[in-house]
């Protein structure tokens, strides 16, 4: 049974929209059906793409021939390498400006030399998908396969094969140096070392990548696609050397996106093919495609030393932390920058030493998903602080209790946490809500119950110049028009604005039309990503409703003969707040301001808070706008004997700052909770020697609904966040700290500790005889 | 190519389409007969998102062929309730939350559908069964069961 | 382009007239849970689809005169909903309600689930154990009965010819002393392939084992019956010390693999974990 439990500060109170749970504005439509995904759109005179893939994870290519697709009757276009007018560009990842090892290599096409398998090398639009389909299949390439490098360890030897032309495996390495740790460790009682191994990891959306591409009358390349961000359009222009507002990304509702359409996916391929063909071109990934060719999340090898005094004190942490990247750079050195600063964890540690590298191998490229980095050093520091509660006789909470980090306490990159920070709250709010704990049913089972501390940033890196841009305008009846180039992933993104809106300048929701996601049309709000959008956007709309609802009070102030500050808008109206019966319909002040040529409407731009760069041989500096601090509990049992799991109980407790729509704050912790569970116990994309062997959802595993319990969410609101009405980000935090809960609830049920996800009934078994 | 004229009852109309052998329900549906609120998640029945009834039974559409439903009818979401006429179950997932990106949302209606017409008062683990074969990556599967509960509860055989 | 020919026979011999007269390759289909994938990733090129789904006479399920007969073309869901099965057969109901997901028992066939003969299929261990019949019919030839244990010759190999087709699965109703058990070992609990799967019958008299099927799921080319260790509990007195002796000899009856789901290693200990097991259980007494 459900079991909401709401602890909040008193922030309720006053707000009309804000703070109601309600469902997303979209979500009508899409329980409609009505909908369109970006697969579900058909053009007249459509053609379909298809996408040649390398066979081999490391291979020079000595020749294409792609002469009898090309007779294929039925085939407009055929592309390779050649036929792209930049077929390389160095990508700063994220509109960035210059800065050193964050840039990458973008190659829409391999021709000479392939870095991963599954790597694109040809691209064909035909008349049907099945004759697409044949004409890749007859395009020729004369592979000369090469040893390749598949373990990131190996990688970064010297002497290990170049996965790149020039570069080093090495992309980037990352330090933290907070006073001498060794000193730190002579001052520590008890130390514990373990190393932690976690895999690629799949986004499993249940939409795979898609768009359709077409050149409309004014010769603008406009592409339909589903995508995190829309701002791409520009790589998409330099690929095909045209100027940036000759191409338009228009932004669908997105099937899931956690990460996996944060880089381009089919966007270039299909501006191509419709440039080449003049025709439309729908492109959409088959399942096995996506999870052969697209990112995924970082495996991690962190070796862990962690040092404390007898009572449970942390004195000291050295971490060695070595991604694998995959075949190209794409975003691992930010996935590295944020383990790097979260490497400690929400926790207070006086001598601290941190060594992060990511490294190319020939293994799918690994980029952005939920967490970015965050999920796998939590996994690591919270066994960490397990290992060592057991070491010392404390319960896991009465260590973390000792060490949690406070307002006003540093991180071990310098970075004063200047907003509240929940904890230990979340914790004992988590624990409690375990309950009593269950009884096992026979005697193979033993029950374990554990929690884990995450701290996740959102918004992005503060040396980026993070905007956000968004519209707000009042039309002469009163309802009102949101324009905002947000991506909707299915979080309420869009619709979280059309509440602030709403909230704003007193109308109902059905009032407000979002518009999204178009980069002709909509002011660009950034990337969703990073869970930025609430904080972002949400803010830049707040700033855009709150001007254009100052010029209307101004007006409206005149006309009821009174001071803005005794006005209020409610239910379509302004309202003197002393005497509600003096009132004017909003649609009246509209009216009355357009006569005078006051205009209604207002673009805001809300601009992240800047700091410099953040040193990357000591770590030192901000490199986040804020986190989001939250506590996980799991009871769990094992069967002993055959190693499998069972989950009994699972809490999430986050600090929200402010729940804007608590509907859609329990489903982000519902959802993310149940998405670190997979990583927990299910989720492992198995690469050998860079072929991917789980190649389809029956191979690679998330949860269904008989692998899960309800998630007990408890809300906390400090409203102490950055967003608006003090709210923090939740999209990502959401998910951070499930999976050492989890594992630390078996560590509690075996007495034994597996040091690698995911606990499959195999690893338990191998464990378990081991001790 | 050879192809087959099949005639299909969809959502309460007759409806013709010219296919091959080898292209499944859901190739027709989306592609030949408008239906796309029929999604397609992975192509071969690991998923659900392309769940319809067919005769009278919740099955894969990529696991069916078009041809299989030749003179047969199929009921997909859009056939269960509309905006002009909603199906509770469509209000009740919106309202509990149980929509977030929605692209799972017309599988599990229709899975959700043909539990209730069985079983008018499933327990929350037979609703938990009977959406067993349909994945969703975002809610963490709560919200849509407490949705289809609801219903249940409500509805009142 | 690859041509591919669809019919819908509505008898047995326009099933075979339609083999006859095309002469190509033809492919049998019913639910098609497993023939379509397996035309997507083009593990099979079939010229010629017989669908079978329409054949309504081979769509029951039946008990007449101490058998049990259901024929090929019973969905697995229509197994989970019998009264008969759930009564009589309660381990090969137990199999039909975790093969695959809701979705997918509404289409797939247990004949389809035995032609398939993928080591790892869910109905075959069940049916194992009621030492069930296979019951073909084919275009040239008079149609056969086959012991199922005589039936899988490899990994999605069977004996049945190019024209032969199941039409009905039968089984003689277990006595009223029979106890069984099905229990299936999976990475998750629902659309999973097993890791390891047992299904077994056992009649006691008293503490003594009067008889003893095991059939095992995914440790070996194809399921398997366990003969050697039906025969050595067969006459005995099954104590503790018995049940241990013999899930150590049943490691060294089966011939599992490595693959993705599991070691070999695994898979061997967790058969003799799912063998104790499920003796156990059915000496307590459940008719499980």
């Amino acid at each position: 049974m459900s079991n909401k439990r709401k602890i909040k500060e008193s922030l309720q109170s006053g707000y009309q929209t804000v703070g109601k749970p309600m469902p997303q504005q979209d979500a009508w439509d899409k329980a409609f059906g009505k909908t369109k995904y970006a697969d579900d759109y058909l053009m007249p005179g459509m053609l379909y793409g298809k996408v040649l893939r390398s066979k081999y994870p490391a291979a020079n290519i000595l020749s294409i021939d792609t002469s009898k697709a090309e007779r294929l009757p039925g085939v407009k276009a055929v592309i390779t390498a050649k036929d792209v007018p930049n077929n390389e560009t160095v990508t700063r990842f994220g509109q960035t400006h210059s800065v050193g090892g964050f840039e990458g290599l973008y190659r829409v096409l391999a021709y000479k030399k392939v870095r991963f398998m599954g790597e694109a090398i040809a691209l064909v639009a035909a008349e049907t998908q099945e004759i697409a389909e044949k004409a890749v299949n007859l395009i020729k390439v004369d592979y000369e396969p090469l040893p390749g490098v598949f373990d990131p360890i190996e990688a970064m030897k010297p002497g290990a094969y170049q996965v790149g032309e020039e570069e080093s495996n090495t992309i980037c390495n990352f330090k933290v140096r907070k006073g001498d740790v060794e000193k730190g460790f002579s001052l520590s009682d008890v130390i514990v070392e373990n190393t932690y191994q976690v895999p690629f990891i799949d986004h499993a959306y249940i939409e795979t990548e898609s768009g359709v591409a077409w050149i409309d009358d004014d010769g603008v390349i406009t592409i339909r696609v589903s995508t995190q961000v829309i701002e791409h359009f520009r790589e998409v222009a330099e690929v095909l050397g045209l100027l940036h507002n000759k191409v338009r990304v228009i932004g669908t509702m997105i099937g899931g996106g956690f990460g996996g359409k944060e880089d381009i996916t089919v966007e270039t391929y299909l501006a191509l093919l419709t440039w080449k063909a003049k025709k439309p071109v729908k492109l959409t990934y088959t399942r096995e495609e996506s999870i052969l060719a697209h990112s995924k999340r970082h495996p991690y090898f962190m070796k862990y030393r962690t040092g404390a005094t007898n009572d449970g004190k942390l004195m000291a942490l050295e971490a060695e932390l070595i991604s694998d990247a995959g075949g190209y750079v794409y975003l691992s050195p930010w996935v590295l920058l944020y383990s790097t600063v979260g490497a400690t964890g929400p926790y207070d540690i006086p001598y601290v030493k941190v060594d992060s590298y990511t490294v190319l191998t020939n293994n799918t490229f690994s980029s952005a998903m939920r967490g970015f980095g965050v999920p796998q050093v939590c996994f690591a520091y919270e066994s960490q602080m397990d290992e060592l509660a057991r070491r010392l006789n404390l319960s896991p909470l009465e260590i973390r209790k000792k060490n949690y980090l406070r307002k006003g306490k540093a991180l071990a990159t310098g970075r004063v946490l200047d907003h509240y920070v929940a904890f230990p709250e979340t914790a004992e709010k988590a624990l409690a809500a375990l309950g009593e704990q269950s009884k096992p049913k026979s005697p193979a089972e033993k029950i374990g119950r554990g929690i884990a501390s995450g701290m996740t940033s959102y918004g992005r890196m503060v040396f980026l110049h993070d905007t956000s841009r968004s519209y707000v305008s009042l039309d002469m009846d009163g309802s009102v028009t949101v324009r905002c180039g947000v991506q909707d992933l299915g979080g309420g993104q869009a619709s979280s604005l059309a509440q602030i809106a709403a909230e704003v300048l007193g109308v109902p929701m059905k009032d407000i039309k979002v518009y999204i996601a178009d980069t002709a049309l909509t002011p660009l709000a950034g990337t969703t990503t990073a869970t930025r959008q609430l904080y972002m956007s949400g803010n830049a709309t707040l700033k855009a409703a709150k001007e254009v609802r100052e010029k209307l009070l101004g007006k409206a102030a005149k006309m009821l003969e009174t001071r803005q500050e005794d006005l209020e808008l409610q239910d379509r109206k302004v309202v003197a707040k002393e005497s509600p019966d003096r009132n004017i319909p909003l649609a009246n002040v509209v009216k009355a301001c357009a006569s005078d040529g006051i205009p209604l409407y207002n673009v805001a731009q809300f601009n992240a808070p800047f700091r410099e760069l953040v040193d990357f041989r000591t770590g030192q500096g901000q490199v986040f706008p804020d986190f989001t601090f939250g506590t996980h509990a799991a009871e769990i049992s094992v069967d002993v004997e055959t190693g499998k799991i069972k989950v009994l109980k699972l809490v999430a407790c986050l600090d929200v700052g402010k729940a804007i729509n608590p509907l859609s704050v329990e489903g982000q912790l519902e959802g993310g909770t149940v998405q670190g569970l997979g990583y927990a116990l299910m989720e492992d994309v198995v690469l050998e020697k860079g072929v991917t062997l789980t190649t389809s959802l029956s191979e690679y595993l998330i949860p269904t609904a008989l692998d899960v319990v309800d998630v007990e969410n408890i809300v906390l609101e400090s409203g102490d966040g950055v967003g608006p009405f003090g709210a923090k980000g939740v999209g990502e935090p959401s998910m951070v700290s499930i999976a050492p809960a989890v594992v630390n609830a078996v560590c509690d049920a075996l007495g034994i500790r597996v040091f690698d996800l995911p606990l499959t009934p195999e690893k338990i078994v191998k464990a378990l005889k081991k001790s | 190519m050879k192809t087959y004229l099949v005639e299909i009852k969809l959502n309460g109309e007759w409806q013709k389409a010219e296919v091959t052998a080898k292209e499944t329900l859901i190739e027709v549906l989306r592609n030949k007969l408008g239906a796309t609120e029929v999604k397609n998640g992975c192509g071969k029945g690991d998923c659900g998102s392309c769940a319809v009834i067919f005769n009278g039974k919740a099955v894969n559409s990529c696991l069916t062929l078009a041809l299989q439903a030749n003179g047969k009818e199929v009921t997909t979401l859009k056939g269960i309730g509309t905006e002009e006429r909603p199906h509770p179950l469509q209000k009740s997932f919106v309202q509990h939350g149980a929509v977030q990106c929605g692209f799972c949302t017309a599988g599990m209606i229709v899975s959700a559908k043909a539990l209730l017409d069985h079983n008018s008062k499933p327990s929350r683990d037979e609703i938990r069964e009977a959406i067993s074969g349909n994945l969703c990556r975002c809610t963490g599967y709560k919200k849509i069961i407490n949705a289809i509960q609801d219903v249940a509860l409500e509805s009142k055989l | 382009m690859n041509e591919i020919d669809y019919i819908t026979p509505k008898n047995l011999e326009e099933v075979f007239r339609a083999v006859e007269k095309k002469k190509r390759k033809i492919k049998f289909i019913a639910g098609c849970t497993n023939v379509i994938p397996y035309m997507r990733g083009e593990a099979i090129s079939p010229e010629l689809l017989i669908d079978l789904s329409s054949l309504e006479n081979l769509n029951y399920i039946r008990e007449e005169n101490g058998i049990i007969a259901i024929g090929a073309l019973t969905t697995i869901s229509k197994l989970t909903a019998s009264e008969i099965i759930r009564n009589q057969s309660p381990i090969l109901f137990s199999a039909a309600s975790l093969l695959g997901n809701p979705l997918t028992r509404n289409r797939a066939t247990i004949g389809g689930n035995l032609a398939d003969a993928s080591p790892a299929a869910d109905m075959a261990p069940p049916l194992l154990a009621l030492e069930a019949f296979v019951h073909t019919k084919r275009g040239e030839g008079e149609g056969r009965e086959i012991s199922l244990d005589k039936f899988f010759l490899g990994p999605n190999k069977t004996v049945l010819a190019e024209d032969e087709i199941i039409t009905h699965i039968t089984f003689s109703k277990p006595k009223d002393s029979a106890r069984g058990i099905y229990i299936k070992l999976g990475l998750r609990n629902s659309m999973a392939i097993s890791v390891v799967s047992i299904a077994l019958m056992i009649e006691m008299e008293g503490k003594v084992c009067q008889k003893a099927r095991v059939a095992l799921g995914a440790v070996s080319p194809t399921p398997i019956r366990v003969y050697r260790l039906e025969k050595n509990l067969e006459g005995k007195e099954i104590d503790q010390e018995i049940i241990q002796e013999y899930s150590v000899i049943l490691k060294e009856e089966i011939s599992p693999i490595s693959d993705i789901r599991a070691s070999a290693e695994y898979r061997k200990l967790a058969t003799s974990v799912l063998f104790k097991r499920a003796i156990q259980e059915v000496l307590k007494g459940e008719k499980t």
